[in-house]
């Protein structure tokens, strides 16, 4: 299989842009910007089924031709890319930016040709300094050689290319919250409608992509949208997509496969197998830590939007997380919820509340006390959460709450029952 | 004009009208905590959760606009849900330390308890512990623990007052309300956070402990502290089973707050106007009438003043210097009783302090400097009367001293001692009281009924909120005594309204100014026949 978006990963001239060059790079840039109207690149990337990297699998091409065909002059358009990569178990953005950032900037350039953009802000997130320190260089050579600034290649349009560090926050991974943090206000996200396309940063038309969805774009231009559509599951899950896998397997890491790879194919061959050939599989968390868990008999799956939809869970970020039956759910599940707890913003109530009453909740059943209704607690907590709250972080926090108590109740029920662990690996430190 | 169905009733309303604001058209209010119709749309207290047909989950009212064909629901069992749903997350780390909060019976987590809350909690955990009393400006105290993180007070400062003192401070469920270090919260309408905060998390220094509200007496009013006229609530204690160890009610002014008049001040009053009562109690009152400064009947200090006053206004010698705080009655009776013993001259005095800012301090702290000059004419200033006295051709002054501010009670020139004899009627000891030949003491402004009329030319209605002191009366029922004892003509006035309309009569000015047309958030008047 031809390996697309991670072509250059073991290539290191592609670091510098000369290496890039002469493997294709820039190539489609070129094309765009001499032979296409912006429209057309849209159009193009509309016709490919691209959608969207970061978690939500929207449609790229339609999330751009949201944006205004005229620019007024006192709202200029921004194109912002997502690099604020901070979903538990990703870890593919990184890869990019740290091993082929100029193709990262080709695809924001292109994007912000498509929207008829006045500047591209990188928004990284701050932990990710070696990346920082990639990209940066990468941006002084797309500058220098005229693939960023004024009059690019001579088109006669222009485009500023900004990086911008994050300074730790999940939350202004929210595209809403990252634009409040661009703006060097508290990463809160906002109220929708209105939708950044409408009214982004700085008050003005916005698209935000992420860094892999952005990445998928040169090769579509140079290639064609007929092409792109040949790789994957067309028409709805197609393109070549980055699968992260860790957890209880030989060989974690990332992987390129087409869209729709199943599962079983990604642990078992590219991930050579359980960790541990005695103790198989358990679960299964498939895109991230906010979307609803596996269990291992539903894991027969291919990894695309739908085929996962299906099964009531998320493709996510691809952050497939394997895990065996050495794993005790309950621990799993409260270190999760520490994590929503740690970052849940605070700004409306739901969430802020109720983050930390779950991992409370969660801390006590693990340590050994739990009391017998505190399931149905913790169920009811979680469903008082979803869909109360401005963004999706109180969603991303009960879901994952919900699907472990549902999926693993009689392992929930064995902690607060016997003050013990299922999986037998560890003694609980409870007292009452 | 869109027309939506809110539970079942049909109306029309202006687009963009959001569901909320559409709701109350209709006398249903949407509970709500974030949402201040004086502040921009924050949106996070997710208490105005409404059911709208057809839209995937809920909505907040107070920020979605209504559509035309909108059916939306606010009581339907999924609402109820999210709202006993809130409540409960409200409350988990609330430290419910109702018993000493100063909130308790105005409070808005109480009145939505009642409401909508779920009678007992499911939260075993420990609470959130923070700090109780944190002394953030010259007027305000905050307690970390009470608030629930509307952002409020923080809208207030960035929006209103423009003057950014407060944030949230960390994140997520460790995020406190704070100030800005090196900042306090000392701009000049810091009290109105206290009012804004829907909860007790921040309160008034002044007001903080002193009584329970349910033991307050709430009278609409106008604040007299400059010439907007801010429209006021004035609270007063009125303790039912507490005596205080002075064997009296304790029915003195305990707070003021501002009420809501869109034409005036909106939302808001200042810090000075808020505070005003404070240096009303704090002055000295004159507690009984005095003649050559003892204490004397006040049969016999209103004889003496009838006398004097009678005989230099027959001999042309009176002057009459008004504070321009002295309510429209009053004005209008005393001059109305002086032209029967003779005329005099007559001047309102001019309270002039720093400048008017961009919200609504005036300059001119005269409240009712635009209703003297329509009684006593734009030209009576009390330069006029100045000069009469050194002239000598005012040998007798009569002071009407000022209600609110003793420290504002016009001095002599030092030409003028000893060659003028003053009459004084007011609150307050003052230099010219303590001068006087007749010292009578009249009713503070929380104490009488009267006319205000602020620099737009509003007539506004001004409220006996309790009890005058001591023997202190309202200054139009003196000028009937004098006026009787000095043998002229005594006008059948029984009460404020009586000389209200013998006023509009009068003073075209006043024309259809009357109790009824002011109602509670006064009277606009066509200035341009005035001033």
């Amino acid at each position: 299989m031809e390996r697309i978006l991670t072509r250059n990963v073991d290539n290191a001239e592609a670091l510098t842009l000369h290496g890039y060059e002469a493997s294709g790079g820039y190539r489609a840039l070129r094309k765009a910007v001499s032979s296409m109207t912006p429209d057309a690149v849209t159009d193009e990337v509309k016709k490919s089924g691209l959608r969207g990297r970061g978690g939500a699998g929207f449609p790229c091409g339609l999330k751009w031709s949201f944006m205004p065909k005229e620019v007024d002059s006192r709202r200029p358009h921004y194109f912002l890319i997502n690099a604020d990569e901070s979903e538990p178990g990703t870890f593919k953005d990184r890869l990019l930016m740290e091993k082929d950032p100029h193709l990262v900037l080709e695809g924001s350039l292109l994007g912000a040709y498509a929207i008829r953009a006045k500047a591209v802000y990188i928004y990284i997130r701050g932990e990710f300094v070696y990346a920082t320190q990639v990209l940066m260089r990468a941006v002084a050579e797309a500058y220098a050689r005229n693939y960023a600034g004024a009059n690019i290649l001579g088109s006669g349009w222009s485009c500023e290319l900004i990086v911008h560090r994050g300074a730790g926050a999940y939350i202004c991974g929210e595209e809403t919250a990252l634009m409040s943090s661009l703006e060097g206000n508290r990463g809160y996200p906002r109220l929708k409608p209105p939708f950044p396309a409408a009214s982004g940063v700085w008050g003005c038309p916005t698209t935000i992509n992420n860094v892999e969805t952005v990445a998928n774009v040169p090769f579509i231009i140079e290639r064609g949208a007929d092409w792109y559509l040949t790789v994957g599951k067309p028409p709805k899950n197609t393109g070549p997509k980055l699968y992260c896998l860790s957890g209880h397997v030989k060989r974690p890491g990332v992987y390129e496969a087409p869209l729709g790879l199943p599962m079983k194919e990604l642990i078992y061959e590219l991930g050579g197998g359980m960790l541990d050939d005695d103790r198989p599989l358990k679960a299964v968390i498939p895109g991230g830590s906010s979307v609803p868990v596996l269990r291992a008999e539903d894991c027969d799956v291919d990894l695309d939007f739908d085929s996962l939809a299906a099964k009531g869970t998320m493709l996510g970020s691809a952050g497939i997380m394997v895990m065996d039956q050495s794993t005790c759910m309950v621990a799993a599940m409260a270190r999760i919820a520490h994590f929503y707890h740690h970052e849940s913003c605070g700004q409306c109530t739901p969430c802020r509340e109720g983050c930390g009453w779950l991992e409370r909740v969660l801390n006590r059943i693990e340590a050994g006390n739990g009391m017998s209704q505190d399931l149905d607690l913790l169920l009811s907590v979680s469903n008082n959460i979803i869909g109360n709250t401005i963004c999706a972080l109180g969603d991303a926090a009960a879901m994952p709450m919900i699907s472990f108590v549902t999926a693993f109740r009689d392992e929930f029920q064995h902690h607060i029952d016997h003050r013990s662990c299922l999986t037998g690996t560890r003694a609980l430190q409870g007292v009452r | 004009m869109p027309k939506v169905v809110i539970d079942g009733e049909v109306l029309e309303v202006a687009a963009g009208t959001t569901i909320l604001q559409a709701a109350l058209t209709v006398g249903r209010e949407i509970p709500h905590y974030c949402y201040h119709p004086g502040l921009s749309i924050a949106g996070n207290c997710r208490m105005c959760l409404v059911e709208v047909e057809k839209a995937p989950k809920l909505v907040i009212g107070c920020y979605s606009p209504v559509a035309d064909g909108m059916v939306v629901h606010t009581d339907s069992a999924k609402v109820k849900e999210a709202r006993s749903a809130m409540m409960e997350f409200f409350l988990i780390n609330h430290p419910l330390d109702c018993p000493i909060c100063d909130q308790a019976g105005e409070c808005r987590l109480q009145e939505y308890s009642v409401e909508h809350g779920g009678g007992a909690s499911r939260y075993t955990e420990p609470k959130r512990a923070l700090a109780k009393a944190v002394d953030i400006g010259r007027h305000v105290m905050l307690d970390q623990e009470r608030c629930i993180q509307c952002s409020r007070c923080i809208r207030f400062c960035d929006e209103v007052t423009q003057t950014s003192e407060l944030d949230f401070f960390q994140r997520g469920e460790r995020s406190q309300i704070g100030i800005f270090p090196g900042k306090r919260l000392d701009n000049a309408y810091s009290g109105n956070v206290v009012d804004l905060c829907p909860v007790g998390a921040l309160t008034l220094k002044e007001f903080r402990f002193k009584t329970r509200v349910w033991y307050l007496k709430n009278t609409p009013s106008i604040c007299g502290g400059c010439a907007r006229g801010c429209n006021v609530v004035v609270s007063v204690g009125q303790q039912q089973t507490m005596m205080t160890t002075r064997g009296q009610l304790d029915d003195r002014v305990k707070r003021i707050v501002p009420r809501v008049n869109e034409e005036v001040n909106a939302h808001w009053i200042c810090d000075e106007g808020r505070m005003s009562y404070v240096n009303e109690q704090e002055a000295v009152r004159l507690p009984a009438s005095r003649i050559g400064g003892a204490d004397a009947p006040y049969d016999a200090a209103i004889a003496a003043a009838a006398a004097k006053l009678r005989d230099a206004a027959r001999n042309g010698k009176l002057g009459l210097i008004a504070s321009p705080r002295t309510l429209s009655e009053d004005l209008f009776a005393w001059g109305e009783v002086v032209a029967s013993l003779g005329g005099a001259t007559r001047g309102v005095r001019q309270i002039v302090r720093g400048e008017n800012d961009a919200l609504l301090i005036r300059a001119d702290k005269g409240a009712n400097a635009r209703g003297a000059a329509w009684i006593f004419g734009a030209a009576a200033d009390e330069t006029a009367v100045m000069d009469a006295v050194s002239r000598g051709s005012a040998t007798t002054l009569l002071v009407l001293g000022d209600t609110l501010d003793p420290k504002d009670t016009p001095t002599l020139p030092p030409a003028a001692q000893g060659r003028v004899e003053v009459i004084f009627a007011g609150p307050f000891v003052s230099g010219a009281a303590e001068r006087a030949a007749v010292a009578i003491p009249s009713a503070s402004w929380s104490e009488a009924d009267g006319t205000y009329v602020n620099f737009e030319g509003r007539a506004q209605r001004v409220r006996r909120c309790h009890l005058p002191l001591g023997e202190a009366r309202p200054g139009w029922r003196i000028a009937l005594d004098v006026a009787a004892a000095a043998g002229a003509p005594v006008p059948a006035w029984g009460n404020a309204d009586d000389v209200l309309r013998a006023l509009a009569a009068s003073v075209k000015e006043f024309e259809g100014v009357t109790v009824e047309a002011m109602g509670l958030l006064g009277v606009p008047m066509p200035v341009s026949s005035g001033v």
